[in-house]
């Protein structure tokens, strides 16, 4: 039985294309058949993404409206044969789709894979209606700011409303430094709010936007290093997501010693 | 009335705003965060009876089976009645609601004037067997409704014999209280012609407005709304009491400065304000 996660925030911005793309990707790595569905029609973001927006040929739409078959419109991913793509179409609107045609599209897609991640649209009007259509579980990802988990909320209402009741938090782009020193919502102030069981908290992290303008999702990178504690994070959801118990990541700031000051003095990226 | 239409904190930095019977009211031992107060009146007009008359989707338990209860269709841009936010009210009570009766449970639809297509019908009865519950007949009052009913298989009763859910009555007493079991999240209110019993939160974004009392037994953060066809004499009690506003009758308060550790509390109205007290010290003031 395929798993059908849509990834939804509500609030724009807040990391839900990035976690789709890793997530997707880290997926496919441990040897899952993975589609990852861009349910963002008109501001489509996921192929960046990924790094597949020049191998699109064909996109959901025509596959919809009989101009292709489902097959040919799916990019797969040229690094990890087990991912594959359904992308948006660029030059439609989010009402081109229907609730109806998107619960068709995905489950054309459970015949061969066994993980589908739906990116959603920011909002909660018709593309978001869209993109939780087929969903049987839902990744809520929020960022621990007052209006994020202001919207996080409505969409866990809506998704309740909807009756997707399997929905996991992901945190993402919290600043343990900040939190430390009461400036940042910490997790368990998000918790607390939201009542839906954590599956990930993400830290902020520089090598995320440099791997998501590359198009290389972080989760790629050879070494643990580069993929930084933000990878390993993701890393751990995915582990979460297949039922493993993973302890959260400690993201307790170092101590600010006069050494770790010296360090920072020549090395100014990190 | 009060001609000053500003919205004062509550605070201990503006004691000119405090009525001077202040201290007797309250006997309470920290001042600045259980005893607080300010409200402002509002116009009693803003009381219009048409959004009074905009009711939600309703479960009502009747002689072992289930009304459900339809808001009738009105042209109101205020009155939150399309069929997705029926669905979606609907979908809600059933989740809040579910411990109060067995699987198998007939329910009998109060369409009202609702136009009901033969599609919407079978989602409304899907939705109820999702949650075990049988949808058996179906009372309407429009004849284009009991037709699709009919020819989806339903039985259909199109004189009402509820006529009286659709007569605005004089001078009636409350329904029965409703029991919501789920927080209540952004986005989501809850409109009850009775006293509502939220158990979990009311996040902020979300509210809640009864005519009877509002008892939240969790954190109260969004808005609450007690008495609110102009009983001053209700109530909003909750076991975390930090709401984004609250309203009694047609008076209206600010959620005071968070204390620095929460206790259940009472908000009711007394000499033109909304005050706010420990539940225990309400208690004992109301039986002594």
């Amino acid at each position: 039985m395929s798993r059908i996660i849509v990834v939804t925030s509500g609030k724009g911005g807040v990391g839900k294309t990035t976690c789709t793309a890793n997530l997707g990707m880290a997926l496919a790595q441990r040897g899952h058949k993975v589609a990852v569905v861009d349910a963002d029609f008109g501001l489509r973001n996921l192929d960046l993404l990924l790094g597949l927006e020049n191998r699109i040929v064909y996109t959901a739409v025509e596959v919809l409206a009989g101009e292709c078959r489902l097959e040919q419109a799916l990019v797969r991913d040229k690094r990890q044969p087990n991912l594959v793509l359904l992308p948006a179409a660029q030059n439609r609107t989010k009402d081109s789709v229907s609730p109806d045609q998107m619960r068709k599209l995905v489950n054309a897609l459970t015949k061969v894979f066994s993980y589908i991640l739906v990116d959603s649209p920011a909002g909660i009007e018709m593309g978001f209606l869209n993109a939780i259509a087929p969903a049987k579980e839902a990744l809520v990802v929020t960022t621990p700011e007052i209006s994020a988990v202001r919207d996080a909320d409505r969409i866990v209402g809506l998704l309740e409303a909807n009756g997707i009741r399997n929905a996991h938090l992901i945190i993402n782009r919290i600043k343990p430094a900040m939190v430390a020193q009461d400036k940042m919502m910490s997790v368990k102030d998000v918790q607390e709010i939201l009542a839906i069981p954590l599956i990930g908290v993400i830290p902020d992290d520089e090598k995320v936007i440099v791997s998501t303008n590359r198009g290389e999702p972080l989760v790629l990178a050879a070494d643990a290093n580069q993929r930084g504690l933000a990878g390993q994070a993701l890393q751990n959801i995915v582990r979460r997501l297949e039922g493993e118990t993973v302890p959260f990541l400690d993201l307790t700031p170092p101590a600010d010693d006069f050494l770790a000051r010296l360090r920072r003095l020549f090395r100014p990226t990190e | 009335m009060n001609s000053d239409f500003s919205f004062p904190a509550f605070s201990p930095s503006a004691p000119d705003e405090q009525p001077p019977n202040d201290d007797s009211l309250a006997p309470t031992a920290d001042a600045s965060s259980s005893e607080r107060q300010d409200a402002e009146r509002q116009d009693p007009e803003r009381q219009d009876a048409e959004r009074r008359d905009v009711p939600q989707v309703r479960l009502k338990g009747e002689s072992g089976r289930l009304l459900l209860l339809l808001p009738p269709e009105l042209d109101t841009p205020s009155a939150p009645n399309t069929w997705a936010e029926v669905c979606q009210q609907l979908n809600q009570r059933l989740m809040s609601g579910e411990r109060f009766w067995q699987p198998h449970t007939p329910v009998h639809l109060i369409a009202r004037d609702r136009l009901l297509d033969g599609r919407q019908l079978q989602t409304i009865a899907d939705t109820l067997a999702a949650a075990q519950l049988t949808l058996k007949r179906i009372y309407t009052s429009r004849r284009q409704t009991a037709v699709a009913a009919a020819m989806a298989g339903f039985s259909v009763e199109q004189q009402s014999p509820l006529a009286q859910f659709n007569a605005p009555e004089e001078g009636k007493a409350l329904v029965e209280p409703l029991y919501v079991q789920s927080t209540v999240r952004s986005g989501t209110e809850i409109r009850h012609p009775g006293t509502v019993i939220v158990l979990g939160d009311v996040n902020p974004g979300g509210s809640i407005v009864a005519e009877g009392d509002v008892l939240v037994w969790g954190a109260l953060r969004g808005v609450a709304q007690a008495g609110s066809s102009g009983n001053g004499r209700c109530l909003i009690m909750a076991l975390r009491l930090e709401p984004t506003q609250i309203r009694i009758a047609d008076f209206v308060a600010r959620a005071p400065e968070a204390p620095e550790q929460y206790q259940p509390e009472v908000a009711y109205v007394s000499s033109g304000g909304i005050r706010i007290i420990r539940a225990a010290d309400f208690a004992r003031d109301r039986t002594t």
